[in-house]
């Protein structure tokens, strides 16, 4: 079966995200072409009968069927908008010229939907074909009823703009016909046979009906020649027939065939009648069903989470629980838990299953899909929504109501994700997927004390020693006082230098890892940076008790954290865990902890920039190609993904991309708390993409991510594939180091 | 009526320290507690607790009091239980009573525990993970006078008996046992409950009972410890490497096997 195309490159994507402008656009060009063509024949006269071969009356049939068309339509977004407000009040109408932007690029721009680059090809030809459809008949009413426009060389262009964009349309259901039912496409696994399957018939019924009335018109009129009923009454002419390429082909073939005049005219009558109630009855599905999304999904790209940090997605900076004394409920349990945009979201999700194709989870054999949790809740709130809000209105109790979290939503489901935000960066209407199982989480940590043993462990933990690493013998400083029998001093951080380096607790707390703190610091001591170091006074930043569903904790730890960043005077940090780079840049803001904070990967490309670090070739693992990987949190959360390859280049390093990269980086597995929460089936994560990074033929995993180094490291001892290859993992940093004295060395020789 | 069960908990330096951060005190037979790293309640103390609530989850109708003996930094072991779910918590702080031995503790813990009578059950854990004697137990219920089972891996309440399944070296036994009585649990008996926000919110908020030696009739000077130290240090583990020599392998064997029966490990 036919190959999946699947779009990396960043260039790439840009260029076909404006092909969904330039198909719009290039009609526009080639039409007014052509109609300088016709414009030397002179065919000034050219026009069309509107409601040729209708009974008179029809002309306001129409106009009293699309009004209660269009109340139809509207009741739709309505039941559903009050259905919506079962959920909390939240403010989504700040920066409406940043939403506008917004909806421009991904709405009508459609940003997102080259990333599949056949279903987004396939989209935006149904897209602009059917828009350009839809402008067409309502100009066509505007000529028909106000002021007669079309004519001559514009009615020619238009006709054929109109024929063109029924090309394009149908060509879009065709491919969609054969993903459906020839490819099978995996991601079409929830398909429903009403909003799905009936839809596209209905689609492709409306488009053939459409070319053959016109082409009925056609054989009937401007093919024999025949008076129309325009200005009194005038000859239509066969050279105005190929302006309408579909019909002039169509007519041509009936006419050819024998067919007599009265068989067209009532194929042409009875197919008008019947493409008018398909075109109705599709305008009206409008307010219903997937295709809602017309409405629904444009308001959810304009209705997105706008982040005051510049976070990339919405799971990105995870919403505070304000006050602990006055909440009702910690996280969400219920429907009314969740916000009415996050309702919302479910609503709008149309299946397209391009969440799910991404997600390490589901990939792996895991419960969770993001598009199964939300169809599993907006199958809940259709079905019950109704009911509790009628109880609600009488101020009833509401009984027997389903648990969304643990119930509706499976506890494995919930406790699945890694939080590497993959399904929000695929999805082209913007659905929030990560701060839903958060708030899940969160009651089920908070409210029930439900979770994983591994998970109450690492919590308690957490809570009990200030890091994740229980049983660990190395202490904060460990690393530190190593480093002084070396002789090397690592500075104290007393608010005189510029930098604080925030160690993190992996960095200072597992061996593998504080190899990597060393390499940091000296490069550090090496470029002259000005900076100091906690010691003993880092506690973890909260991430994992946040990602955890332990909110409590995580404000308690930050909180901390901030308060001794402000007594000492930190202004900049340098992290090297993207999970706490994460959490400083985007969380603390939040507990107003405002500090400007660097990836190390960013600084050591900035200093290699300006020429105070100076890489060589390293000679030692010249010939031997390295991969690097994107962590989740620093490529897809944090939009940073040039740095360490620019980092890479400088070394003069040979290095290959995994079919995953940038932001479609496939996770390590360790996000989102899971660094120490056990999987609960199927494949490990990080097992999955050893083999895919062995499968590149590198033999060096080039990573940015202390729990990244984890994960591989272990993967490389246990995925046969990359264990006989004898793989390496190193940081980006032990690589710039060795290249570094590398480089002194030959200096010096 | 309710019943009222009484958890013994302990405070100890947190077992996880790392062995290079642990330090002794030899001149003072002390332990000098690891800088920046807190204590943690005893680990099979909190799995009593643990018992006790799942007693309650069976039964319902069941007091939860906590016990506990030490300085003020005690309360936060106590605070943790009553997170948990347990209802009232009891801190015996007199610093006469700061070096007491097991002897001395099970002497205050039974004082304070018949203070809080009328009780069904006591609960200690099978030992404090700090010192590892696993005898407070044991001598609470010879001072009270009641019925002791040890290292419990599951404890329910029936009929007005305790049914225990106690740990064995090979497998596990049922014991019944008249209440009131002392029971002592095991790590078998599973994982602690983790603690809901709302139960620690509440817990922040509850008062402990503190009280002194005298407040439970007892005066320190006749309190006489019975173990007596004497000695704290930290073994230290020496390797010596010897190499057998020889001129030929059979005359290395030899040698080898005469040094090894010299050494009596054949």
């Amino acid at each position: 079966m036919a190959i999946e195309v699947k779009v990396r490159s960043p260039q790439l994507r840009l260029l076909l995200a404006g092909l969904s402008f330039f198909v719009a656009v290039a009609l526009v060009p080639l039409v007014a072409a052509l109609v300088v063509i016709a414009a030397s024949q002179g065919m000034g006269e050219a026009t069309r009968q509107v409601f040729f071969n209708i009974a008179k009356w029809a002309r306001i049939f129409v106009y009293a069927l699309t009004a209660a068309i269009l109340l139809v339509l509207a009741y739709g977004p309505l039941s559903r908008l009050r259905l919506w407000l079962i959920g909390k009040r939240e403010d989504r109408w700040d920066r409406p010229w940043e939403r506008a932007r917004f909806f421009l690029l991904y709405g009508i721009g459609q940003g997102r939907m080259p990333n599949d680059l056949y279903a987004g090809l396939m989209h935006l030809l149904i897209f602009w074909g059917w828009t350009f459809l839809f402008i067409g008949t309502v100009m066509l009413a505007f000529h028909d009823d106000f002021v007669e426009y079309l004519e001559g060389h514009v009615y020619l262009g238009y006709s054929l703009a109109l024929d063109l964009a029924g090309v394009a349309a149908t060509v879009g259901i065709l491919m969609a016909l054969y993903r459906r039912y020839l490819w099978k496409h995996p991601k079409m696994r929830l398909g429903s046979l009403w909003d799905d399957v009936a839809l596209l018939w209905l689609m492709l019924a409306i488009l053939l009906t459409g070319f053959v009335i016109e082409g009925m018109r056609v054989g009937m009129t401007e093919l024999q020649g025949a008076t129309i009923d325009v200005h009194g009454g005038i000859a239509s002419d066969p050279n105005w027939a190929p302006w309408s390429p579909i019909g002039f082909l169509i007519g041509k073939a009936a006419l050819e065939s024998g067919a007599s005049q009265g068989f067209m005219e009532l194929l042409h009558k009875s197919l008008w009648w019947l493409h008018l109630a398909m075109a109705t009855g599709w305008v009206a599905w409008v307010g219903y069903g997937k295709i809602s999304h017309i409405l629904l999904g444009s308001a959810n790209i304009f209705l997105r989470k706008l982040s005051p940090t510049g976070a990339a997605l919405a799971g990105t900076a995870l919403p505070p629980i304000a006050d602990f004394e006055t909440a009702e409920r910690f996280g969400a349990g219920y429907l009314r838990d969740f916000t009415w945009k996050q309702l919302m979201d479910v609503d709008v999700c149309v299946r397209c299953g391009r969440c799910e194709a991404h997600c390490p989870a589901y990939n792996t054999g895991k419960e969770l899909t993001p598009m199964g949790f939300l169809q599993d809740i907006k199958r809940y709130l259709t079905e019950a929504g109704p009911r509790l809000l009628a109880a609600r209105r009488k101020g009833e109790e509401v009984k027997e109501e389903r648990a969304i979290a643990g119930d509706v939503v499976s506890f494995n489901t919930i406790w699945d994700c890694v939080t590497c935000g993959a399904c929000e960066y695929q999805c082209p209407l913007f659905i929030e997927h990560i701060p839903k199982l958060m708030d899940m989480r969160r009651y089920l940590v908070m409210e029930q004390a439900s979770m994983p043993e591994t998970a109450q462990a690492t919590l308690m933990q957490l809570e009990q020693r200030g890091h994740p690493w229980r049983g660990t013998q190395l202490t904060r400083t460990t690393w530190i006082e190593e480093l002084a029998r070396e002789g090397v001093e690592v500075p104290m951080f007393d608010g005189s230098q510029e930098y604080l380096y925030w160690v993190g607790c992996t960095g200072a707390l597992q061996e593998r890892n504080v190899r990597v703190t060393k390499a940091i610091v000296r490069l550090l001591l090496q470029a002259g940076v000005s900076f100091g170091v906690l010691g003993a006074e880092e506690t973890c930043s909260g991430d994992p008790a946040r990602r955890l569903g332990n909110e409590y904790l995580f404000q308690m730890q930050a909180q901390q954290n901030i308060e001794t960043f402000k007594a000492k005077g930190v202004k900049k940090v340098i992290a090297n865990c993207p999970h706490c780079f994460n959490t400083i840049r985007h969380e603390y803001p939040q507990l107003d902890g405002r500090f400007e904070v660097v990836h190390h990967t960013q600084l050591f490309a900035q200093l290699v920039a300006e020429g105070r670090l100076e890489p060589r070739t390293i000679n030692e693992l010249w010939g031997f190609p390295v991969t690097y990987h994107d962590p989740c949190y620093l490529a897809r959360h944090n939009n940073i993904m040039g740095e360490p390859r620019q980092l890479l280049a400088a070394m003069d390093l040979e290095t290959v991309e995994m079919e995953r990269h940038r932001g479609h980086t496939f996770c390590c597995g360790a996000g989102g708390g899971h660094m120490w929460v056990e999987e609960s089936k199927g494949q490990r994560i990080n097992h999955v993409r050893t083999a895919e990074a062995a499968g590149t033929g590198a033999r060096v995993i080039a990573v940015a991510c202390p729990f990244c180094l984890q994960m591989f490291e272990e993967g490389v001892g246990s995925v046969p594939e990359a264990a006989r290859k004898g793989m390496q993992v190193l940081d980006v940093a032990e690589l710039l180091e060795r290249s570094v004295a590398y480089s002194r060395a030959a200096a010096t020789r | 009526m309710a019943l009222h069960i009484i958890c013994c908990v302990k405070q100890v330096p947190d077992p996880e320290t790392p062995a290079s951060q642990f330090r002794v005190d030899e001149a003072a037979k002390k332990v000098i507690p690891a800088p920046g790293i807190a204590p943690v309640p005893s680990q099979f103390d909190t799995i009593g607790v643990e018992a006790a609530l799942r007693i309650r989850d069976a039964l319902g109708d069941v007091k939860i009091s906590v016990v506990s003996m030490g300085p003020d930094s005690f309360r936060d072991a106590i605070k943790h239980c009553l997170a948990m779910g347990a209802d009232d918590g009891y801190l015996i702080n007199d610093p006469a009573l700061h070096e007491a031995d097991h002897w001395v503790t099970a002497q205050v813990l039974a004082a304070a525990i018949q203070k809080l009578a009328p009780f069904d059950l006591v609960i200690t854990g099978r030992q404090a993970v700090d010192w590892d004697m696993g005898v407070v137990g044991p001598t609470l219920a010879e001072l009270l006078g009641i019925p002791c089972v040890t290292i419990a891996k599951d404890v329910k309440v029936q009929d007005g008996k305790v049914v225990v399944e106690r740990v064995l070296l090979d497998g596990f036994e049922t014991v019944e046992a008249p209440l009131p009585a002392v029971v002592t649990v095991s790590n078998e008996l599973g994982e602690p409950r983790y603690p809901q926000l709302r139960q620690i919110m509440m817990a922040a908020r509850k008062q402990v009972t503190v009280w002194t030696a005298a407040d439970l009739g007892l005066n320190p000077a006749q309190l006489q410890n019975r173990v007596n130290v004497e000695a704290l240090y930290i073994p230290e583990t020496k390797v010596e490497t010897e190499f057998i020599e020889g001129d030929t392998v059979e005359e290395k064997v030899d040698r080898l096997l005469q040094r090894l029966r010299e050494a009596k490990l054949i």
